[in-house]
C-alpha cells in the first residue's frame, strides 16, 4: 500500500515536470519567434532609397545607426599583430572601411579608397580597414592562413593603410555590419557624420571623405 | 509489477527531462535566427530503395537580384557553397553533385567573372540507407551578394524525410 502511494506521487511529480517543461518550451520557442521577427539591419544603398533590397522585400533607406554620434572606441590587431586604437588618432579624420576577401564589390572600392588616402593623408585623413574575415582563434595554424590571406589580399588590392583583424566583434556596435562594404566617416572630434553601406561611386566616397576632414576643422573652430 | 510502475515512472521522468531539453536541430545557430537569402524548396520526403544507391535531388532557390557562389568559384578568397549533412544513424550521404556556376560579372569590374547561382537550382546527393524511416537533416553553407555588396555566410536549413524500403 504504503510503495502504491510512493509510485502515485512519482507519477504525479513526473507528470507535473512534463507540464512544466512544456510550458517552458512553448514561452522560448515564443520568444524565439518573437526575436527572429525583429528587424534585420537594413541592406540598401544609401544613395539609392528606392532601390529593392538584396532579399527582394521593399525595405526603407539605410539610415546610419550611428549618425552625429560618438564612433564607438575600439583596439585591434593589425595584420602584423600591432595594437591599433581608434584614440590613436584624436584630431584627425577617420574612415572606417568594413570589408572582407570574399567580398566582390569591396574590391572595387578599396583601390578608390587607397588613392584618396595618398591624396587627403596630408590634410589628416587616415583610413582603417577592418576586415570582416572569419578567424578561427582557437586553431593557431587556421589563423595564421587566414591572416596570411587577408595579408596578401590587401597586398594585391594595393591597400596603403592599416588593415584590423576584427576578432572582437567591433563590427557590433556599428550597427552589427550585416553587408560588406560597410563604410563609416568619423570626423576629427570623433563624431559619425557619414556611412554607407555597399558600393557607391567614387565621388561620394570622396565628398563624405571631405565631409569629415571639414566637419571636425569647423567643429574645432567653433570651439575656440 | 513494481518492476513496470517503477519503469512507468522513469520514463515518464526521463520524457520530462527531454521535453524541457530537446532543441531541434535546425533551431539552433543562424539558421534560425538570421535572414535567409536561399531556401530549400523540395522535397520535404522521399522514398529510396533500401541498401542501394540512390540520388536525391534537393532543390534550392536564391532570393531574386542576389547570386551565390558556385561550388566551385573562380577565386580562391571566395567563399564555395557547400551542403553540410548530419548523416542519421542507419544512412551513409556518399559524394554531393553541385551543378556548374554561371559566368557572372559586376558592372563595375566586367572583366572579372564570377561563378554563381542565381534562382533555382539542384544539389544531387546520393544516399545510401538500411530500410527504415529517417529525417535526413543538412545546412547549405553560401555566400550571397547583390550588384552593390555582400553578406556574411550562411546556412540554410535542409530537412527530408527518407524512407528507405
Amino acid at each position: 500500500m504504503k510503495r502504491n502511494v510512493v509510485v502515485v506521487l512519482a507519477v504525479i511529480v513526473a507528470l507535473g515536470v512534463i507540464a512544466w517543461a512544456g510550458v517552458a518550451n512553448y514561452r522560448k520557442r515564443k520568444a524565439d519567434e518573437s526575436r527572429a521577427k525583429q528587424p534585420v539591419i537594413v541592406l540598401s544603398k544609401a544613395s539609392d532609397p528606392g532601390s529593392v533590397s538584396a532579399g527582394g522585400d521593399e525595405t526603407p533607406p539605410f539610415k546610419n545607426p550611428l549618425e552625429n554620434k560618438q564612433a564607438p572606441q575600439f583596439t585591434l590587431k593589425d595584420t602584423s599583430g600591432k595594437k591599433v586604437s581608434l584614440a590613436d588618432y584624436k584630431g584627425k579624420a577617420v574612415v572606417l572601411d568594413f570589408w572582407a576577401t570574399w567580398c566582390a564589390p569591396c574590391k572595387v572600392e578599396i583601390p578608390w579608397l587607397a588613392k584618396l588616402h595618398d591624396q587627403y593623408a596630408s590634410q589628416g585623413l587616415v583610413i582603417l580597414g577592418i576586415s570582416e574575415d572569419d578567424l578561427d582563434p582557437d586553431d593557431k595554424a587556421a589563423l595564421f592562413k587566414q591572416k596570411q590571406e587577408i595579408s596578401e589580399s590587401a597586398t594585391k588590392l594595393g591597400i596603403n593603410y592599416p588593415v584590423l583583424l576584427d576578432d572582437a566583434n567591433v563590427a557590433k556596435p556599428y550597427g552589427g555590419v550585416d553587408a560588406l562594404p560597410t563604410t563609416f566617416y568619423v570626423d576629427r572630434n570623433g563624431k559619425v557624420v557619414a556611412a554607407t553601406i555597399g558600393l557607391v561611386d567614387r565621388d561620394e566616397i570622396e565628398a563624405n571623405i571631405k565631409k569629415a576632414l571639414g566637419g571636425g576643422e569647423q567643429a574645432q573652430k567653433g570651439q575656440s | 509489477m513494481r518492476s513496470i510502475r517503477v519503469r512507468v515512472a522513469t520514463i515518464l521522468l526521463l520524457a520530462a527531462s527531454l521535453a524541457g531539453a530537446q532543441k531541434l536541430p535546425w533551431e539552433s545557430g543562424d539558421a534560425q535566427t538570421t535572414k535567409q537569402f536561399v531556401k530549400f524548396l523540395y522535397p520535404e520526403q522521399v522514398s529510396i530503395a533500401a541498401n542501394q544507391d540512390s540520388v536525391v535531388e534537393l532543390h534550392f532557390a536564391v532570393n531574386p537580384g542576389l547570386h551565390i557562389n558556385s561550388h566551385t568559384p573562380h577565386e580562391k578568397s571566395f567563399i564555395p557553397t557547400q551542403l553540410i549533412v548530419a548523416e542519421p544513424q542507419g544512412v551513409t550521404v556518399g559524394p554531393v553533385d553541385f551543378p556548374p556556376g554561371t559566368d557572372f560579372a559586376l558592372t563595375s569590374i566586367p572583366n572579372e567573372k564570377l561563378s554563381v547561382y542565381t534562382g533555382e537550382f539542384v544539389v544531387r546527393a546520393h544516399v545510401k540507407a538500411r530500410a527504415g524511416e529517417y529525417l535526413l537533416q543538412a545546412q547549405l553553407r553560401y555566400q550571397a551578394c547583390d550588384a552593390m555588396s555582400c553578406f556574411p555566410p550562411r546556412r540554410a536549413p535542409v530537412a527530408v524525410s527518407v524512407v528507405a524500403k
